[in-house]
């Protein structure tokens, strides 16, 4: 079951800056592993996947993290394609951290189809959520506080992004990659996030 | 985090174009550290993709001669409400290049696994525009038969120039075989055009077929390229599906493969950095030390950077033109089982078009039209890429073949264009080279069909970069990079 490629494909990103605890929430959603050492970035891992049932239905997660590449602010515009949900994600003990929010935002929207699940995860230990609502509330995105370090509400923003994606009309079909119907396989359908969308078996 | 000045980096590579990005996904899994610097804002370099707002700040930087390859470029919209969409809704190709199946770029993207993350799309027929023989009548696009099934099925020629066609489209399948060989090696630095006319009888019109397959920008290719070229095609045919020789990545082609071979690289370790360029190298030291733009100083084994110099004027001009219409006719496959083509090449052949002045052009002008499919311009609009090799009247003889052509496809109403980019691309002689510790990309070619060659000057940095290290099985072969799998979750 869950290696079942035939399952619809969600494709969900992790945002936000370096240092927010991105790797962490998805390590500890994805494997219930925390490492209070590790701060580096991660290395290696291309994306996550996990079969999550939502309304009696299993969707194919697939849980994109920005390998780095938000230390710079250099993700690239094909990174955000197919996207239908977005966790975006900061430190609440880093001041910076949510000011730079507004910012990435600003560039999920930009790169994303219209209606795409939008979630602010605010992550750490002090709780002052009334400016994280409003910033969330203010860009039509959910929020919630998270602890990957107490497990507090790990899996809520997963499960919550999901369910929002599922009840969007059309969201689902607008940001499928494989849509049109040119779309050409190159070497079979595979096993990751895009595989599933291409008409199987080998050409090559 | 550890600060850029305190590691010691095995490589830089500077610019982010195909040929560096390449490199980056070929080191993804070596434990080398890499830092990847592009002094532009974007990914891409020269074959990037831009929106709408994007063409309009790079249009600046190229006016103000701060994108070396560049030159002459300009943007015109029509007033008021044209039916263009938000400007985030485009993705113009600077490089719209198409990609045949038997290119090693696509087995080295399948190898390396980086192919997953990218959608290819099929480039459909290949027409030649005939201009009207007299003022009452539109000009018109002939579909250029390319497969045996076409060429039986055409009524666009004669009975006698098909058996002609047959007996040259059988004859290059194996043209590099003993028996064959000698037919045209006499011929291999002579004008393809007078080899098809000496062996083959072909007239005009049906040479005009066989250069427009090469995409040839003079249309003087040789016998000997020509006919490599030619092979390429037919052979592609059928590949990854029936009725298509080529492919083209949706979303501006190149640029997208250099942005997730980018992505690669990051998953490997490697660090990114947009809009810092190298200020001061001194590479009299090993290390090397380089002074980035950012105010960084960063020490580096090696260096891999672009040249960006173009060596003469020479070049190629680009009209890019968005219009009103999806332009449908030009997007039918033709044959059974095949996918919707997102691409269909239409060539003007030389003498076709005439400048303003009544002067008659001299090379071909080739049109690569993409469909909204592409993700290049949304629904019910098309985008139009012309290129001609530069002469003095290149930019009024793009106009024009735009002109000839929305006549050609024009129903009852004329497609309206509504945006238009023009620039002019360098070319350069130069060649890749390494020296030292410091490895050298040519800049890219201003070819229509991605060229293979350009393939060994990545694999030939990445030996600079390995050297002892390097082991050649494993060049662009990798595992998948499995996101584990978990148990299912239940929620409802």
């Amino acid at each position: 079951m869950a290696s079942d490629d035939t399952l619809p494909t969600l494709k969900v990103l992790l945002i936000g800056p370096s240092g927010a605890g991105k790797s962490a929430l998805l390590t500890r959603y994805c494997d219930d592993e925390f490492d209070p050492e590790t701060s580096a970035a991660t290395i290696g891992i291309d994306f996550k996947i996990k079969v999550l049932n939502v309304r009696g239905k299993p969707y194919r997660l697939t849980l994109f993290d920005t390998a780095g590449q938000e230390r710079f602010r250099t993700l690239s515009t094909s990174f955000y394609r197919g996207a239908h949900g977005v966790l975006l994600v900061y430190d609440i003990s880093t001041r910076a951290s949510f000011l730079s929010m507004e910012r990435w935002f600003t560039e999920a929207e930009a790169n994303t189809v219209e209606g795409v699940a939008l979630y602010l995860v605010e992550g750490g230990r002090e709780v002052t959520t009334e400016e994280g609502q409003a910033l969330a509330e203010a860009h039509g995105a959910k929020f919630c506080e998270a602890s990957a370090k107490t497990r507090e509400n790990v899996r809520l923003p997963f499960v919550d992004i999901v369910d929002r994606i599922v009840q969007t009309p059309g969201l689902i079909q607008n940001a499928r990659l494989g849509r049109a119907a040119g779309a050409v396989a190159l070497g079979g359908s595979g096993s990751d996030g895009y595989g599933a969308y291409l008409p199987g078996g080998c050409s090559c | 985090m550890e600060s850029l000045a305190d590691t010691l980096w095995d490589v830089v590579i500077c610019g982010t174009g195909l040929q560096q990005s390449l490199l980056a996904l070929a080191l993804s899994r070596s434990d080398k550290k890499v830092l990847h610097i592009d002094p532009n804002d974007f990914y891409g370099g020269a074959e990037a993709a831009f929106s709408l707002q994007e063409v309009e700040s790079w249009v600046e930087k190229v006016e103000a001669g701060k994108e070396g390859l560049f030159e002459a470029a300009s943007v015109e919209k029509l007033e008021g409400d044209t039916g263009l969409s938000f400007p985030r809704a485009y993705s113009l190709a600077l490089a719209p290049q198409l990609i045949h199946a038997r290119s090693t770029l696509l087995s080295q993207l399948v190898s390396s696994r980086a192919y997953r993350q990218v959608e290819f799309l099929a480039v459909g027929s290949f027409s030649i525009f005939k201009p009207s023989p007299d003022s009452s009548q539109k000009p018109t696009l002939v579909r250029i038969p390319s497969t045996r099934e076409d060429v039986f099925s055409t009524t666009a020629i004669s009975a006698k120039a098909k058996r002609g066609l047959m007996k040259f489209l059988k004859f290059v399948l194996d043209y590099d075989s003993t028996p064959q060989t000698a037919t045209w090696q006499p011929h291999a630095d002579a004008p393809l055009t007078e080899f098809l006319l000496k062996e083959f009888k072909m007239d005009q019109e049906l040479q005009t077929y066989i250069i427009t397959l090469t995409l040839s920008l003079d249309g003087k290719i040789n016998t000997r390229d020509g006919l490599a070229v030619i092979r390429r095609h037919l052979s592609s045919m059928g590949m990854y599906g029936p009725g298509f020789a080529a492919l083209y990545p949706k979303w501006g082609g190149l640029s997208e493969i250099a942005q997730v071979s980018c992505r690669a690289g990051a998953v490997g370790g490697a660090v990114y950095m947009l809009g810092t360029g190298v200020k001061t190298m001194n590479n009299k030291e090993d290390p090397i030390v380089i002074e980035l733009t950012s105010g960084d100083t960063i020490k580096t084994r090696k260096v891999v950077r672009a040249n960006e110099s173009a060596t003469d004027h020479s070049g190629i001009n680009r009209l890019v033109a968005v219009v009103g219409s999806s332009l449908k006719s030009l997007f039918e496959s033709t044959v059974e089982g095949a996918p919707t083509p997102a691409v269909a090449i239409v060539a003007f052949p030389a003498g076709s078009l005439s400048t303003a002045a009544g002067e008659a052009s001299k090379s071909p002008v080739y049109l690569s039209v993409h469909s909204s499919d592409t993700g290049e311009c949304p629904v019910n609009q098309s985008v139009l890429y012309f290129t001609t090799g530069s002469e003095h009247a290149s930019k009024d003889l793009l106009q024009q073949a735009l002109d000839s052509f929305l006549a050609a496809v024009a129903g009852d109403t004329v497609p309206q264009c509504l945006y238009k980019l023009q620039y002019k691309q360098l070319q350069s002689s130069a060649q890749s080279q390494a020296s030292g510790s410091i490895f050298d990309f040519a800049p890219p070619a201003t070819a229509l069909a991605f060229d293979d060659s350009t393939l060994q000057s990545v694999h030939d940095a990445w030996k600079m970069v390995l050297g002892d290290e390097a082991v050649e099985e494993e060049y662009l072969t990798f595992a998948d990079r499995e996101g584990a799998m978990d148990d299912d979750e239940v929620y409802d």
